[in-house]
This record gives C-alpha cells, sequence and structure tokens, in this order.
C-alpha cells in the first residue's frame, strides 16, 4: 500500500530508508530494510542452549541441567501435535518414550525420535549423568510456515488449501518429575469462591 | 480502509513539500502533482505457486541465458592461505622415565639434572639455525619469556580473549584448547614454578620449501598450579579452587622464524607415556560392553573395563 505512492514522496521515503542501512545484527537482517515474513525464521528455543550461568558457590543448591530441543517444520498439524504434547508434559523421560512408543498417531513417533535426541544429548553435551533422570518440563506445539496450493471446487471455483507444517519443542530438566499436587474437587470450589470474593467492585453506591 | 490511507498519504505529501521548501538554496519548486490513490480492484493479489509450476519447469533459465547470448566469463576462486604454523610436532621429544621422581641427591637424580642439551646434535644444529635468523634467541633467557607465555596464553583462555589468545597461541594449538570450552567456566591460576624451566630439545623443520623455516622448541616446566572446571550450569566438573596441584609439563613453542614479524607461541604439550592418570571426573560415564549374540548373557565378573594404553602422545 505505501508502495503506491508516485513523483516526490516516493523519492522522500527512498532518502528515508536509504539513512538506516545499519550493520547486520548477528543473523538478522538490518533494521529498516523489509523483508517478508516468510523469510525471517526464529532460533529462539535453540539459543536457549547456549545460556552459560556463573559458577555456583559452595553453599548454594546444585541447580538442575535443562535441555531445549525442537524439530521444525513437521508435516502435521499444530493442533494434533498439541494432544501429544499435552500428554508427555510432567512425566519422566522414560514413561514419555513408553507412551509415545504405543500411540497410534503419525506425531508420536516424530515426539518420540524427538525424545530421544534431547536425550542423547543431554547426556553428550551438557553434563546430565544419568540418562532416565530427566522429566519434561515444557512441551508444546506450535505453528510452522504453511504452503498455500489450490483446492478445486465446482462452477470454476476454487479455494486456497494450507499444506500445514507445525514445530515442536521440548524442555528436559534432570531430576525425578515433580509430584503432582492432588486438587480435589472441594479444592477447586474454594479456590473459585476465594475468588469470588476478591472480586473489587468500582463505582459502586 | 481506504480513506484514512489516502489522509496519510496527503499529509506525507504536504511535508514532503514543506521540507523541500525550507531547504536552502532550492530555487525551482515545482508546483505539487495531485497524488493518485490505490483502488483495490478484483484482481488476485496472491495466487497460489500450483498454477505456474509447469511453465516454470520447462524454462531452464540457464538454457534461456544462453540463447539470449549472455556468456558468464569463467569465475576464479582463488584465496590466499598464510601458513604460520606446522601442523604437528616434528620429531617429538621424548621424556625420559621417572622424571622429577628421583631425588637430585642420588647418583641418578645428578645424572638427570647435568643433562645438558649437549646430548643431541639435532637439537644444537636446529638452535644454531634459529640463532641465524633471530639473534636475540638465548638458551638461558628463553626458557623465562616461554613460561610468561604459558602463563598469559592461559589467563587468555580463563578470560577467553579470542585476539589475545590467537597471538599467544598457533593456529594448531588453538582449537585443542577451546574446544567444548564455549560453555564452560575455566577457573585456573599459576600458583609458582617449582623448579626453572629449561629447554630440552629443538628441532627446526620446514615445509614446502627447504629456506621456509619454522623453530620448535621443547621446554621442561616444573610447577604448582590451581585449575577449577565448571560446566555449563556452574557446577564443578572438575579439579578445586583450593587446592593446587604440581605439574611436570613438556611445552612446544613454535615460531616461524623465517617471517620478521614471526613470534613465539605455544604450539602443544606432550604427554609423555609413563604420566600418572589423571583425577578422576566426578561423573558416571557408560563404558560400551561387548557386543553379544542373541542367547549369550553379559558375564560382569569376566568382563574386564578396557584401560587406555600408555603411548605418549602430543596434545
Amino acid at each position: 500500500m505505501a508502495t503506491a505512492c508516485t513523483g516526490r514522496g516516493l523519492s522522500f521515503l527512498r532518502s528515508l530508508t536509504r539513512h538506516v542501512r545499519g550493520t547486520a545484527l548477528s543473523g538478522r537482517p538490518p533494521a529498516g530494510l523489509h523483508t517478508s515474513a516468510a523469510l525471517e525464521v526464529n532460533k529462539n528455543w535453540e539459543r536457549r542452549n547456549l545460556q552459560l550461568y556463573p559458577p555456583q558457590l559452595p553453599g548454594e543448591p546444585r541447580r538442575a541441567a535443562e535441555v531445549h530441543h525442537c524439530r521444525r517444520q513437521i508435516k502435521y498439524s499444530k493442533d494434533k501435535m498439541w494432544y501429544l504434547a499435552k500428554m508427555i508434559r510432567g512425566l519422566s523421560i522414560d514413561q514419555a518414550i513408553t507412551q509415545l512408543e504405543f500411540n497410534d498417531k503419525k506425531g508420536a513417533k516424530i515426539v518420540k525420535e524427538v525424545l530421544l535426541e534431547a536425550q542423547d544429548m543431554a547426556v553428550k553435551n551438557h553434563n546430565v549423568e544419568y540418562k532416565s533422570n530427566l522429566y519434561i518440563a515444557e512441551s508444546h506445539s506450535g505453528k510452522g510456515k504453511y504452503l498455500k496450493r489450490i483446492r478445486y471446487h465446482g462452477r470454476g471455483m476454487f479455494g486456497i488449501m494450507d499444506k500445514v507444517y507445525c514445530h515442536y519443542f521440548v524442555k528436559l530438566v534432570e531430576g525425578p518429575p515433580p509430584a503432582a499436587e492432588p486438587r480435589t474437587g472441594l479444592d477447586q470450589a474454594q479456590e473459585y469462591l476465594l475468588g469470588l470474593r476478591s472480586r473489587t467492585v468500582r463505582h459502586s453506591l | 480502509m481506504a480513506v484514512p490511507l489516502r489522509r496519510t498519504l496527503i499529509a506525507l505529501h504536504r511535508a514532503t513539500c514543506n521540507n523541500l521548501k525550507s531547504a536552502d538554496g532550492w530555487v525551482d519548486v515545482r508546483q505539487p502533482h495531485p497524488l493518485v490513490v490505490p483502488v483495490r480492484g478484483k484482481k488476485r493479489h496472491f495466487i497460489p505457486p500450483a498454477v505456474g509450476i509447469k511453465e516454470k519447469t520447462k524454462a531452464d533459465p540457464e538454457a534461456r541465458a544462453r540463447a539470449a547470448g549472455l556468456v558468464f566469463r569463467q569465475q576464479y576462486v582463488e584465496r590466499s592461505i598464510n601458513i604460520s604454523c606446522t601442523a604437528g610436532i616434528f620429531d617429538p621429544y621424548i621424556p625420559p622415565e621417572g622424571d622429577a621422581r628421583l631425588s637430585t641427591l642420588s647418583r641418578e637424580g645428578l645424572k638427570q639434572r647435568t643433562e645438558q642439551l649437549r646430548q643431541s646434535a639435532a637439537s644444537q644444529l636446529a638452535i644454531r639455525k634459529i640463532k641465524e635468523h633471530d639473534p636475540l634467541f638465548n638458551t638461558k633467557t628463553f626458557p623465562e619469556l616461554a613460561q610468561d607465555i604459558f602463563i598469559q596464553a592461559h589467563m587468555a583462555l580463563t578470560q577467553f580473549n579470542k585476539e589475545k589468545l590467537h597471538s599467544l597461541v598457533t593456529e594448531r594449538c588453538y582449537p585443542e584448547m577451546t574446544r567444548g570450552n564455549r560453555l564452560k567456566t575455566i577457573r585456573w591460576s599459576f600458583v609458582e614454578s617449582l623448579e626453572p624451566p629449561r629447554v630440552v630439545h629443538a628441532r627446526c623443520p620446514d615445509m614446502v620449501t627447504k629456506t621456509n623455516l619454522y623453530g620448535q622448541v621443547t621446554l621442561r616446566m616444573h610447577s604448582r598450579q590451581i585449575l577449577a572446571l565448571y560446566d555449563r550450569f556452574g557446577r564443578l566438573l572438575l579439579g578445586s579452587e583450593d587446592e593446587p596441584k604440581d605439574v611436570l609439563e613438556y611445552l612446544v613453542v613454535e615460531r616461524h622464524v623465517v617471517n620478521p614479524y614471526g613470534r613465539w607461541r605455544l604450539h602443544g604439550k606432550i604427554v609423555p607415556a609413563w604420566a600418572p592418570p589423571k583425577d578422576p571426573i566426578t561423573k558416571t560415564v557408560l563404558i560400551p560392553g561387548p557386543k553379544l549374540k542373541p542367547g549369550e548373557d553379559f558375564d560382569a565378573l569376566q568382563f574386564e573395563v578396557p584401560k587406555p594404553q600408555s603411548v605418549q602422545w602430543s596434545k
């Protein structure tokens, strides 16, 4: 839309953007250069593995090792992948792998591969002592870059079909899985009542 | 949606006209033309790629360019390489067994202590060659300089100062020192030197041509050092910060003698075959077991853990 100006306006805009060339910031395109969303890829999850912590003092409790792993552009739907990600949240790694092995979904095989890769990485690169001493702290799926194709309908009509891709992210933490607090119906009801009672009523008489 | 767009375009147009009028020395201001506002029609802006794929695959862009008469000159990818260090340690020094184990008062100890460089003719020749190109080289003063380089290189490693490390350590030694250290914290300090360092070996190999000489000098260093290695999460991997350890090392320092700007840099270390095993790491490690045929059982009592061979190697 902005590109459709003519004459003086366009040259003015050009002079503005010429100023803002700048230096490349570690792999990202220079600010001011307009790239389409299809070219920019987010690698933040992988970068979390490069965070270095300072040495711990002798009195501190031992910091648990964390491993972030992901797989990008899996040919599967993110909504279908969510079910598998939700299933393995909070389980120990052995339990999760066992559950996925006997799951019939297409995504289960892929998630199992990702977990095994992450376990291997943890032992080799991140100084995790026992490969079974890991649990799944975070696990979620995200939308990948879709391809668009034509879906033919009758009467010369057509629709644009999305070929869906998804990403799968997992974070393994060293240690036994945290015990899930049992929340009874009574607890939930009490929490609900607390929420109702702590409401602030504004502009009341 | 077209109305606010039009307003912004008109405002932008007015701003440009004002800017142009305020600039000094602007003589001929043309009258502002009426802007053309885009109107959205029925044209589809995005058509999925399946429509035009057949046409694209048929037309080969290279063939089309050749048919059109475009000729690309042959591209010469040439890049000059500067080899400023050798790939390894030529004719490595074999440290005598029991070095620094015997007391200096016994006969064998005295023999070892008085072992001078005179024993090896090749070393003397090499030192003579080095002195030809670098007249300031002296076997008496050089060990101190080399020890200084060693200390500075390791301090740069703890801070991970890449530029300084490259100037103190050769290109062959750099990856060996820094591999796997990016996500680790190293705490190292040099407490004291137990014996004065001395030159024990020297060689002057040449690469490619006879005149392209590199000088390699081996030093024996007995010192006390503190080393503590922490992993990515700040947990202690190896060593301790309170306990200094006595270390006997054979360092190899190298210089491109023919190059007037060459400097003596740390090239590697020689680990003798009789070196004592290092302290175990604070971690349980899985050793791969024997490959079993189906039906066989793993006999834990008969299985011997493979020990590393005691050979001299350089790192």
